[in-house]
């Protein structure tokens, strides 16, 4: 079974300004098996930045190990996707060339990752937007193509940073339960982090809850699958769920 | 663009030259202006048909377009790599910044002496003064493109698999290709305007040394036929291949909320 096992994980940042070291994160470990669908919450500044960046090797770590599979992992690769939260598609790319980016650099013919692209694009229901550059979408709709571009690349494990906060709540919610959706389908490892705490209830198989750069608590969450906002939003279970991880993330 | 579109534009752009025409003609006239001092319309025409007929006018045209081109391709394909290099550290470009800044305003006319000391007289000093003038605003605009791209979308393609060389083709130089287009735009506005000026001085043929030799002979209507077609060739030159070129990367890929 592959997993992704972080250990003692910390991060000191020098703040110039303050002209001291800032303990962003503090000994996290955590074990996350292949197919699960992890939620990191707590409030902000409490490192979840952090974590993730250094899980994609976007920035070292100060102390600790990040072990993806048992091979320690060194700077960005293909087998950790991300979803940013500020999209980051490639402006003078079609969307369908952004969402083929990923086969392209492991040189994948052009018609064949031109499929593979669509396939992706269909999943997120953008088909119809395969031509159009980024500039011309909507929020939600470059967030989507976000989706399909870090899937399309067939990672490991998916990497999400509060992808949907800068989305109106309607497609939130909509892309809520498309993400859902696509992880029942595909199971993709997913890390996917939130300040929003129905949010991550809603998503996760676990809930993991941090505080001023340590794990305080994780809460398990059973609530069956396919999960829709319409069945959930009055369930006594989701609700005793989120209740718990507030309190958490309260305390935290 | 639809034809009655194309033709619209084309008459926003003739409308005001015309103007000028009609306004230049009338004050000839009213005032009975001395050839010497400013020739009238049918005089400057009459210098274009003449130094056409004898392969002068072109003869000079294509002198200068020569030393346009040479100087502008040698200083884009130096200038884009450099430039691009200085950008990807940000360290390095913090440092150059002033640097690259100030010999952009310098570019130009300012080298043209010692372009005639270290080159001689001809095409070697008239082709570095435009590649003067090209080099350092093209390579602090791709050096300036290049460290505007956003962090993140280095990351992306990180994450997608992308090693350095697929990061340099595949975002470092389509994310600064709309810098790149301005500063070659505005490098040869500065290098056009040098262009005549050390034609002036350094040479025997181009549009530069035509307006010269024109005043040592009061041939008013040859200077100003001059004039008009270095003014018209450069708004050419600007209208069908730069402002198309600029227009096809910027707004297209509408890159203004990149920051
Ligand atoms: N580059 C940096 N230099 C110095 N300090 C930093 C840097 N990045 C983050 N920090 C500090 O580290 C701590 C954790 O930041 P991080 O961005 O990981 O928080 P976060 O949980 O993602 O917060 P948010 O929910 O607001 O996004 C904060 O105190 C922050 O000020
Ligand atoms: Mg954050």
């Amino acid at each position: 079974m592959r997993s992704l096992t972080i250990r003692d994980l910390s991060k000191t940042y020098f703040d110039a300004y303050a002209g001291s070291h800032v303990d962003a994160v503090r000994g996290v470990s955590l074990e996350v098996t292949q197919g699960e669908f992890v939620s990191l919450v707590g409030p902000s500044g409490c490192g979840k930045t952090t974590i993730l960046n250094m899980i994609a090797g976007f920035i070292p770590c100060s102390g600790g190990e990040i072990r993806l599979d048992g091979r320690a992992i060194h700077g960005p690769g293909p087998d950790r996707g991300v979803v940013f939260q500020s999209f980051a598609l490639f402006p003078w790319k079609t969307v369908l060339d952004n969402v083929g980016f990923g086969p392209k650099m492991r040189g994948v013919p052009k018609a064949e990752r031109d499929r593979t692209a669509r396939e992706y694009l269909e999943l997120v229901g953008l088909a119809h937007a395969a031509d159009r550059y980024p500039n011309e979408l909507s929020g939600g709709m470059q967030q989507r193509v976000g989706v399909a571009r870090a899937l399309a690349n067939n990672p490991e494990v998916l990497l999400m940073d509060e992808p949907f906060a800068s989305v109106d709540a309607q497609t939130r919610m909509t892309l809520q339960e498309e993400l859902t959706r696509i992880w029942q389908e595909r199971r993709p490892t997913i890390i996917f982090i939130t300040h929003d705490v129905s949010e991550a209830v809603f998503l996760a198989n676990r809930v993991i809850v941090l505080s001023k750069g340590q794990i305080l608590d994780e809460v398990d969450i059973a609530l069956p699958r396919p999960r829709v906002w319409d069945k959930l939003h009055e369930d006594a279970a989701f609700k005793s769920l989120s209740g718990k991880v507030l309190q958490l993330v309260r305390s935290a | 663009m639809r034809p009655e579109g194309r033709l619209k534009s084309i008459a926003y752009f003739f409308a005001p030259l015309l103007a000028l025409l009609v306004l230049w003609q009338a004050t000839i006239t009213v005032f009975d202006v001395n050839p010497r001092v400013f020739p009238g319309i049918s005089a400057v025409w009459h210098a274009a048909v003449t130094s056409i007929a004898d392969g002068t006018l072109i003869q000079h045209i294509g002198a200068s377009l020569t030393r346009v081109a040479v100087g502008t391709v040698i200083g884009i394909a130096i200038s884009v790599p450099l430039g691009m290099a200085m950008g990807v550290l940000p360290a390095v470009a913090t440092f150059l910044t002033p640097l690259m800044r100030f010999f952009s305003v310098l570019a130009g006319i300012a080298w043209i002496p010692i372009a005639t000391l270290w080159f001689g007289y001809g095409f070697g000093a008239i082709t570095f003064v435009i590649f003067n003038a090209v080099f350092f605003v093209v390579a602090y605009n791709a050096m300036l493109g290049v460290s505007t791209i956003p962090m993140r979308l280095r990351y992306a393609a990180a994450s997608l698999g992308a090693g350095p060389w697929r990061t340099l083709t595949e975002v470092l130089l389509p994310g600064a290709l709309p810098n790149i287009v301005t500063g070659i735009r505005t490098g040869l506005g500065f290098a056009w305007r040098g262009l005549i000026a050390a034609e002036m001085i350094a040479t025997n043929v181009g549009l530069g040394y035509m307006l010269f030799m024109a005043r040592d002979f009061y041939r008013t209507e040859v200077i100003v036929m001059g004039m008009i077609v270095i003014g018209l060739l450069w708004l050419l030159l600007d209208r069908l291949l730069l402002a198309p070129l600029e227009r096809a990367t910027v707004e297209r890929w509408g890159m203004v909320e990149r920051t």
